[in-house]
């Protein structure tokens, strides 16, 4: 198996002087397989947002390499990789996913509309994620209209529609009660095994971590260990 | 498709907030489209005045008479002007004229005046003389039983001079040929009242001018009236052409220092009006930028997901062009049928106003292209300049700032 993310000696540090630089990721290197189900978890402040970030080319490295499928991200920029992130990236914030005055339908087609996919073809594929994701019947409701469970599915579907490489997910059940972010896990993880699909995600909460089968866990910017189940 | 729909969407999401901003836009572009239909009403209407008045449309002098008038610099032959006028399909008619600072005298009282010596028939169809007299009627060419010819005299002259109807007048002044010229003229008709332009002018027919001016059968203006008044210039360049030897001008030149302080004063309105707009917008921006630093998050999610940055500062310019639009929209609406009537009835001032030298009492307004197009583009304009940088602070904002933001 050929690594889908891998990230060498990287670094992103904030701040100017000595001071006040903080290193929110230090030198981490760390290699992800194709399919793999990946949890990053460590208290507040030990990078995992920042290093997803990164992973996602959200931001920029202070230094070392971040390689997905094999594609140095940390050299792009603007246009270039905002396609890059189109095409092969999926994400799932911890809340406000979704843009207010579209329907979960029209959500989940955004990103297909930005990748040029024909009408018939993102009718289908629509629908399809739709059922996936336990949301048949509820495609035209806007998302002050779904609870937050139901929204995260939506940000689920809409992440997985552009078949992205990966799907990055910060913290997605934080803002869930612990009934509805397991189902929310329970559901990435059958994503996961039925389309092989590499997920990594960030989160504090004990029972969501064990249904992981890979735990990266962080501290102060480093990584502790790191162990496959 | 995507952002026009996006775009419009938003513009909904605020509905009270929108509905403000359209509302100053529209009242912006009414008020607009009003002042500037005033503005240009109250000039053609002060240009028709005197085109109609006296100077007619185009005019052709000898040389620089226009700027410099002096008795010798007079048009010969100007039976042949006229009949290359009679034939231009353009012309509605021409008069022609002669000028002559003179001193007039009554029995009793003394006067200077300006002679100006017409074609009585064709002065008629040409400019509005005939119905500015007050007194009396428009006089013939004709010489009197004692060998005199009549006069129409302007108010003020007859006042000055205390004559009136039927009334000698004895005019002094020089002849082309250097004499001294004086005659006795009968008062036909009086013209206008004591505040008229042409109160102080006495108008001879053409002949009797002639002889008193010794100037055989020149004449020093030809004025001329088009049936189009858009085409003066076109037309005096085609004369000139026709007529190399002598000076054509339109009105824009003839009254050079109207025009250029009406241009001016036009320019004034636009400058004033896009302070106007400018204020409204002051407003309008301040709501465009919060309503983009209310969806840092939203915009940071979108650019996450992959929307290019260019797409999302377009989709924010949209936004405030498509509100500006349908503003717009709804101004031309309710500005028709307003400057509809204020083109056809207008209102009466209460007290005249000063346009260019000429007192206006009624004010109208002017229904054209201009009047509406604009202030179209003069806010357009200004709705896709101010949505410009929040366009530009969304597209470059980091999505890792925006996400981290509240
Ligand atoms: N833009 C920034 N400027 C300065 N410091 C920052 C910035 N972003 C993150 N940091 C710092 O980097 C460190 C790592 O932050 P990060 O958000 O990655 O942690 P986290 O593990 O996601 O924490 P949490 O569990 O609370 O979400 C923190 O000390 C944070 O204060
Ligand atoms: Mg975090």
């Amino acid at each position: 198996m050929s690594a889908v993310i891998s990230t060498t000696d990287v670094c992103r540090f904030f701040g100017d002087d000595e001071e006040t630089l903080v290193k929110a990721v230090d030198n981490v290197s760390i290699e992800i397989e194709r399919g793999e189900f990946t949890a990053l978890v460590g208290p507040s402040g030990s990078g995992k947002t920042t290093l997803l970030h990164l992973i996602g080319g959200l931001d920029n490295p202070t230094s070392g390499s971040v390689k997905l499928s094999g594609t140095n991200i940390a050299a792009m920029s603007g246009t270039a990789l905002s396609d890059f992130r189109r095409d092969h990236i999926g994400f799932i914030f911890q809340a406000y996913n979704l843009i207010p005055v579209f329907s979960a339908e029209e959500n989940i087609e955004y990103i297909m509309l930005l990748q040029g996919v024909d009408a018939v073809e993102r009718k289908r594929r629509v629908s399809e994620i739709l059922a996936q994701v336990g949301l048949e019947g509820l495609g035209d409701r806007r998302p002050n209209k779904l609870s937050g469970g139901q929204q995260q599915r939506v940000a689920i579907a809409r992440a997985m529609v552009s078949r992205p490489e990966i799907i990055l997910a910060d913290e997605p059940t934080a803002n869930l009660d612990s009934k509805n972010g397991i189902a929310l896990l329970d559901l990435m993880k059958e994503l996961n095994e039925s389309h092989n699909m590499t997920f990594i995600f960030s989160t504090h909460d004990e029972k969501i971590m064990k249904r992981a089968s890979r735990l990266i866990h962080m501290q102060d910017g480093k990584i502790e260990f790191d162990e496959k189940k | 498709m995507l952002l026009f729909k996006l775009a419009f969407r938003n513009i909904f999401r605020q509905r009270r907030r929108s509905l403000l901003t359209a509302m100053s836009l529209t009242g912006g572009y009414v008020l607009c489209v009003f002042s500037f239909s005033m503005s240009e009403g109250s000039y053609s209407n002060a240009i028709s005045f005197f085109i109609q008045d006296h100077t007619g449309h185009i005019q052709i002098h000898k040389d620089d008479y226009l700027r410099k008038p002096k008795i010798h610099k007079s048009i010969e032959a100007p039976e042949d002007i006229s009949a290359i006028l009679d034939a231009s399909e353009q012309i509605e008619s021409h008069t022609l004229r002669i000028f002559a600072p003179s001193l007039a005298y009554s029995e009793t009282d003394n006067s200077p005046a300006q002679v100006i010596g017409i074609d009585l028939d064709r002065e008629r169809t040409t400019t509005t003389l005939a119905a500015k007299i007050s007194e009396g009627s428009y006089i013939n060419s004709e010489i009197d039983g004692e060998g005199y010819y009549s006069a129409m005299i302007g108010a003020g002259i007859a006042n000055n001079l205390n004559i009136g109807l039927g009334d000698e007048l004895i005019l002094i002044s020089q002849g082309a040929d250097g004499s001294i010229a004086n005659d006795i003229y009968i008062v036909g008709a009086i013209v206008g009242d004591r505040r008229s332009s042409d109160r102080s002018t006495v108008f001879l027919p053409l002949a009797a001018a002639q002889e008193f001016l010794s100037m055989n059968d020149e004449v020093h203006e030809v004025s001329i009236l088009l049936k189009d008044d858009g085409r003066a210039r076109a037309e005096a360049e085609i004369l000139q052409d026709l007529l190399p030897d002598l000076a054509v001008d339109p009105w824009q030149e003839v009254e050079a220092t109207f025009y250029q302080s009406m241009q001016t004063d036009k320019q004034g309105n636009v400058i004033f009006m896009g302070i106007i707009v400018f204020i409204v917008f002051v407003g309008v921006m301040n709501t465009v930028l919060m309503s983009v630093l209310e969806r840092t998050r939203e915009f940071g999610v979108l650019k996450a997901i992959g929307t290019r940055p260019a797409k999302l500062a377009l989709m924010i310019t949209l936004e405030t062009t498509m509100l500006a639009s349908i503003s717009v929209l709804l101004g031309l609406v309710l500005a028709i049928p307003l400057v509809l009537w204020f083109t056809y009835a207008g209102f009466a001032l209460p007290e005249p106003m000063d346009v260019g030298g000429i007192l206006m009492s009624h004010i109208t307004g002017e229904l054209s292209l201009y009047v509406f197009a604009a202030p179209l583009f003069l806010i357009l304009g200004f709705a896709i300049l101010i949505s410009i940088p929040a366009g530009i602070r969304a597209a470059f904002n980091s999505p890792t700032e925006a996400m981290r933001s509240n």
